[in-house]
C-alpha cells in the first residue's frame, strides 16, 4: 500500500477497517459497501464528502471552478445502461469542473464539455476529458479521478469548449467560441484528508436526497422552481424519478408573432438539478388539431434555465403537450442518482 | 548500448521514434533483413505514387496490410523562388535510388512526396486542377496548429532499417541503402522541419503502450494492430485508389493527402468503458448488442458490417443515447463507398500516444466531408448524445495538427510547377 492510500483509509474517525488485510486498501472506507437493494430512485447515498476548492479563473465567456475531493466510483450512462467505474490506486483526487456564466450565475452544460491537462514543472501528469456529471451535493459537472503526484503545486489547464446548443434571450449570440484558462493548484494530501467526510450509516438507501453544497465562490447548479419558470406552467409531471415541469410561452424576445414556445424543464427531485443530455419528443394540439410533432432541443435561456424547447407555430394559449423520453440522460452519475432516471416515460400536460 | 548511448531498452521500444545513425545502427546490429531490391525500369512502376494497395501484403481476409513502420518527414524547399531544373533533378534522382535498391512492397520501401499549399505559394499560383487547401479546424471543438511545410515525405516498410536507412541516406548521412550507392541525397535542397514516425499492425501498439495516454495496467490487446483495440482499414470501409485519383488536369494520376496528428487518451476508454460501450463507440450499439465484434475485430473480414447498423444515425443515436464511429463515418460514402483511403498508424512520438491520421482522397472537401460525418454535430443536435460523449470516438482524442497535401503522379513528384501543362 502506497502511502496516499493507507492515509485515505485511516484518517477518519469512526471509520471502520473490518474487512481485513486483503481488501484493505481496495476498500478504502471512502467507498463503503454500496448500498444493498438500491431504489430505481434518487436514494440518500452511503456518504457525502466535502470539497476543496483547487481555484477558479475566467475563460473568455465563461467562469470556471475547480473543485477537489477524494476519488468517487461513479456511474458512466450508456442508452438506459450504467456502468460503474471505480476508483484504482493510482486516483489521487475526484476533480470536479464547474462552468458558468458570470453574468447571471447560471452553471452552464456544453454539449462538448471541457478538455482537462495537469500539468507539473511543464510535465504532463494527467489529461482527460471529465464526463458530464450529476451528483446531489454538487449538482451538475464535469467531472473524473486523476492522478497526481504527490504534494506541490500544479497547474491545471481548461479548455471549455464552444456551446453548440441553442440560446435564447439575452444568451442568444453568447458563448459561441471555445476558451481555455489554467489554474495553479497548490495541492497538499493533509488538505484532502482534512476534507469533511460524513456517513449516513441510518438513512442510507432511503428515497431522498443530501442537500446541494452551497459554496460562495461557485453558484449551484438549479433549474428555477416549477412555479417561477418563464410563461404559463402547463403542469409538473415525474417520470423514472425525473421531475419535469412544462411551460409555455406566448410571448418572448425570440419569439415571432404568431409563434409562442414550449419548454420543459427537466430536473431531479429535491434538489432541481438540471438533467441534460437527453433525447425528447413532443407533440402539440390546439383545437383538436396538432400544430408541433418533432424533437424538442436543448437549450440555454437566462430565466428558462437549461431545458428542452420548440418554438411552436400557433398563437393558441391552451395547449394539450405530450413528452415522450426517446432516450434519458447521459450524464454520469455519482452514488445516489445511478438508479434514477435511466427509463423512458411519457407524459401529457 | 550504442554510440549514442540509447539504451537496449529504450531501443526496443523505439528504434523508428528515436532515428538516425545510431538507431540504424543499433537496429542492423540486431540482424540485417533480407530486403528485395527493386528496379531500374522506372516505367515498370505504378504511375501513381499512392499506387500501395497491389504492392502491400493481405491478411487472411484479404485486407491490404499496412506497412508495419512509417517515417514523414516534413520537408522546406531551402530555395527561395521557383525550383531550379537541377534541384527536381537531384530529388528525382534521389528517390529513382531508393527505388533501385528497394522493392516497391511492404518488404521493400514504399514511399510518397507530397507538396503543401506554402510549395505552390512560391508560383502565385494553384496547383492547376486540383484545390490544396490551407488546414483548418474542422470541428467547432478542435484548436489544430496548421503544418505549413513545403513538402511531405511518408515513407514505409515493414522493416525498421528499411525506414531508417531510406531517411538516412536522403539526409545525406549514409552513403548505401540495401547496398546500392546514393547517386545523390536531398541535400541542399529539402531540408528536414519535422520528423514523425509510428507503427501499425499486430503486437506493435501493445509492445509500445508504455506512453502517456494509455493506463499502466498495459490494457492494449496483444492482437490489436493500433491502440484503441480495434482493426481498422477494412477493404469495404476504404476508398480504392481509383477513388482518389485525380482524373483531370495536369495532376491527373495524384491524389491529394490530409495529415493530421491526434493525441489518443485512453484511460476512461479502456479502464472506465465496458467492451460493450466500446464496440458500442468504436462500430454501433447494435454490434454491441449483437456480440457482432470478437477480439480485435478479425472475425469482421473485409468490412465493419455496418450496413447491420442503423442507417439513420441520427435517429439512432437519439433512440440509443449513443452512436458508433463507424456508423457516422458510413453516412460519408458515395455510392455506398467510402471517398477516403486512410494510411493512418499509431505514434509513440514525445512519449505520448498519438494517431498520424494520413487519408488520401481525390479532393480535400472529400475528407471535410468525412470528418463532418465523424464529428456527428447532427446526431448531438437535439439529442442525448454529447457533442464528444457518447459520440462514437471524440471523447478520447485531441486533434493537434493537420495539414493538406498534393500528390502528384509519379513523373511530376519532384518539385512540380503550379501548371505543369
Amino acid at each position: 500500500m502506497n502511502r496516499r492510500r493507507f492515509l485515505a483509509s485511516t484518517g477518519l474517525a469512526g471509520a471502520s477497517l473490518v474487512a481485513g488485510c486483503g481488501s484493505f486498501q481496495s476498500q478504502s472506507t471512502r467507498s463503503p459497501p454500496l448500498v444493498e437493494n438500491r431504489p430505481d430512485a434518487t436514494y440518500r447515498p452511503t456518504h457525502v464528502e466535502g470539497m476543496g476548492m483547487a481555484g477558479m479563473a475566467q475563460a473568455g465567456d465563461y467562469m470556471v471552478g475547480l473543485g477537489y475531493s477524494f476519488p468517487h466510483r461513479f456511474w458512466t450512462v450508456t442508452g438506459t445502461d450504467t456502468e460503474r467505474v471505480d476508483i484504482r490506486d493510482a486516483d489521487s483526487i475526484h476533480l470536479m469542473a464547474t462552468v458558468w456564466d458570470p453574468e447571471t450565475e447560471m452553471v452552464l452544460p456544453i454539449s462538448a464539455g471541457v478538455a482537462i491537462t495537469i500539468e507539473r514543472d511543464g510535465e504532463t501528469v494527467d489529461e482527460k476529458s471529465p464526463w458530464p456529471m450529476i451528483s446531489q451535493s454538487m449538482g451538475f459537472h464535469y467531472g473524473d479521478n486523476y492522478e497526481l503526484d504527490g504534494d506541490g503545486l500544479y497547474t491545471v489547464r481548461v479548455r471549455v469548449n464552444a456551446v453548440s446548443d441553442r440560446r435564447l434571450g439575452a444568451f442568444a449570440g453568447r458563448f459561441d467560441d471555445a476558451a481555455e484558462t489554467s489554474v495553479e493548484f497548490d495541492f497538499a494530501q493533509s488538505a484532502l484528508d482534512e476534507l469533511s467526510y460524513e456517513a449516513f450509516s441510518e438513512t442510507q438507501g432511503e428515497r431522498g436526497a443530501v442537500d446541494l453544497m452551497e459554496m460562495s465562490m461557485r453558484p449551484v447548479s438549479q433549474t428555477p422552481v416549477a412555479d417561477e419558470l418563464p410563461g404559463t406552467l402547463l403542469g409538473t409531471k415525474k417520470g423514472s424519478d425525473g421531475v419535469y415541469a412544462a411551460t409555455w410561452l406566448s410571448e418572448a424576445d425570440f419569439l415571432a408573432d404568431g409563434e409562442s414556445y414550449l419548454a420543459v424543464s427537466v430536473r431531479t427531485p429535491y434538489n432541481r438539478v438540471p438533467l441534460p443530455m437527453m433525447s425528447l419528443d413532443g407533440t402539440v394540439e390546439t383545437g383538436g388539431e396538432t400544430v408541433f410533432d418533432d424533437a424538442l432541443g436543448a437549450a440555454l435561456h437566462p430565466d428558462l434555465g437549461y431545458h428542452y424547447g420548440a418554438v411552436v407555430e400557433t398563437a393558441e394559449s391552451d395547449p394539450s403537450v405530450g413528452v415522450d423520453v426517446v432516450a434519458p440522460s447521459q450524464t454520469s452519475r455519482h452514488e445516489g442518482y445511478e438508479t434514477a432516471f435511466l427509463a423512458t416515460p411519457s407524459f401529457s400536460f | 548500448m550504442t554510440d549514442r548511448g540509447i539504451s537496449r531498452r529504450e531501443f526496443a521500444k523505439s528504434a523508428v521514434a528515436i532515428g538516425g545513425t545510431a538507431a540504424l545502427a543499433a537496429c542492423l546490429d540486431r540482424g540485417t533483413p533480407d530486403v528485395p531490391e527493386g528496379t531500374d525500369d522506372i516505367a515498370s512502376l505504378p504511375a501513381r505514387q499512392h499506387a500501395w494497395n497491389d504492392a502491400l501484403a493481405t491478411d487472411d481476409a484479404g485486407n491490404p496490410r499496412m506497412a508495419r513502420h512509417h517515417v514523414l518527414l516534413l520537408l522546406d524547399y531551402e530555395r527561395d523562388g521557383r525550383p531550379t531544373d537541377g534541384d527536381r533533378r537531384q530529388v528525382e534522382d534521389a528517390l529513382s535510388t531508393l527505388e533501385q535498391a528497394y522493392e516497391w512492397s511492404n518488404d521493400g520501401l514504399l514511399f510518397t512526396l507530397g507538396y503543401g499549399p506554402t510549395y505552390f505559394d512560391r508560383f502565385e499560383a494553384n496547383p492547376a486542377g486540383v484545390d490544396v487547401p490551407e488546414p483548418k479546424a474542422l470541428a467547432p471543438f478542435e484548436d489544430p496548429e496548421p503544418d505549413t511545410p513545403d513538402a511531405l515525405l511518408h515513407l514505409a516498410s515493414d522493416h525498421e532499417s528499411v525506414v531508417l536507412a531510406a531517411e538516412e541516406a536522403l539526409k545525406g548521412t549514409r552513403k548505401t541503402v540495401n547496398d546500392h550507392e546514393m547517386s545523390t541525397t536531398f541535400e541542399g535542397v529539402l531540408s528536414v522541419a519535422d520528423r514523425r514516425t509510428g507503427f501499425v499492425g499486430t503486437g506493435l501498439p501493445a509492445e509500445k503502450q508504455d506512453v502517456d495516454g494509455i493506463p499502466d495496467s498495459e490494457p492494449v490487446p496483444e492482437e490489436a494492430p493500433l491502440f484503441m483495440g480495434f482493426k481498422s482499414g477494412f477493404k469495404g470501409n476504404q476508398a480504392t485508389e481509383d477513388r482518389v485519383t485525380v482524373d483531370a488536369g495536369p495532376f491527373a494520376g495524384g491524389a491529394t493527402q490530409h495529415l493530421s496528428f491526434i493525441r489518443l487518451h485512453l484511460q476512461q476508454w479502456y479502464e472506465q468503458d465496458s467492451r460493450e460501450q466500446r464496440v458500442s463507440k468504436m462500430f454501433c450499439p447494435a454490434h454491441a448488442d449483437e456480440g457482432k465484434v470478437e477480439g480485435v475485430g478479425e472475425n469482421l473480414g473485409t468490412d465493419s458490417a455496418i450496413e447491420e447498423c442503423p442507417e439513420d444515425a441520427v435517429e439512432s443515436g437519439r433512440r440509443e443515447g449513443v452512436v458508433g464511429h463507424s456508423q457516422k463515418l458510413s453516412r460519408a460514402r458515395e455510392d455506398d463507398s467510402p471517398t477516403i483511403l486512410r494510411r493512418d498508424f499509431d505514434s509513440t512520438d514525445g512519449g505520448e500516444a498519438g494517431l498520424h491520421f494520413l487519408s488520401l482522397q481525390q479532393s480535400i472537401e472529400d475528407f471535410v466531408a468525412t470528418r463532418e460525418a465523424m464529428n456527428g454535430t447532427d446526431v448531438a443536435e437535439n439529442s442525448a448524445v454529447g457533442q464528444r460523449t457518447n459520440n462514437g470516438i471524440l471523447q478520447y482524442m485531441t486533434v493537434e495538427r493537420r495539414g493538406n497535401y498534393l500528390l502528384p503522379p509519379r513523373n511530376l513528384r519532384a518539385l512540380p510547377p503550379a501548371d505543369p501543362a
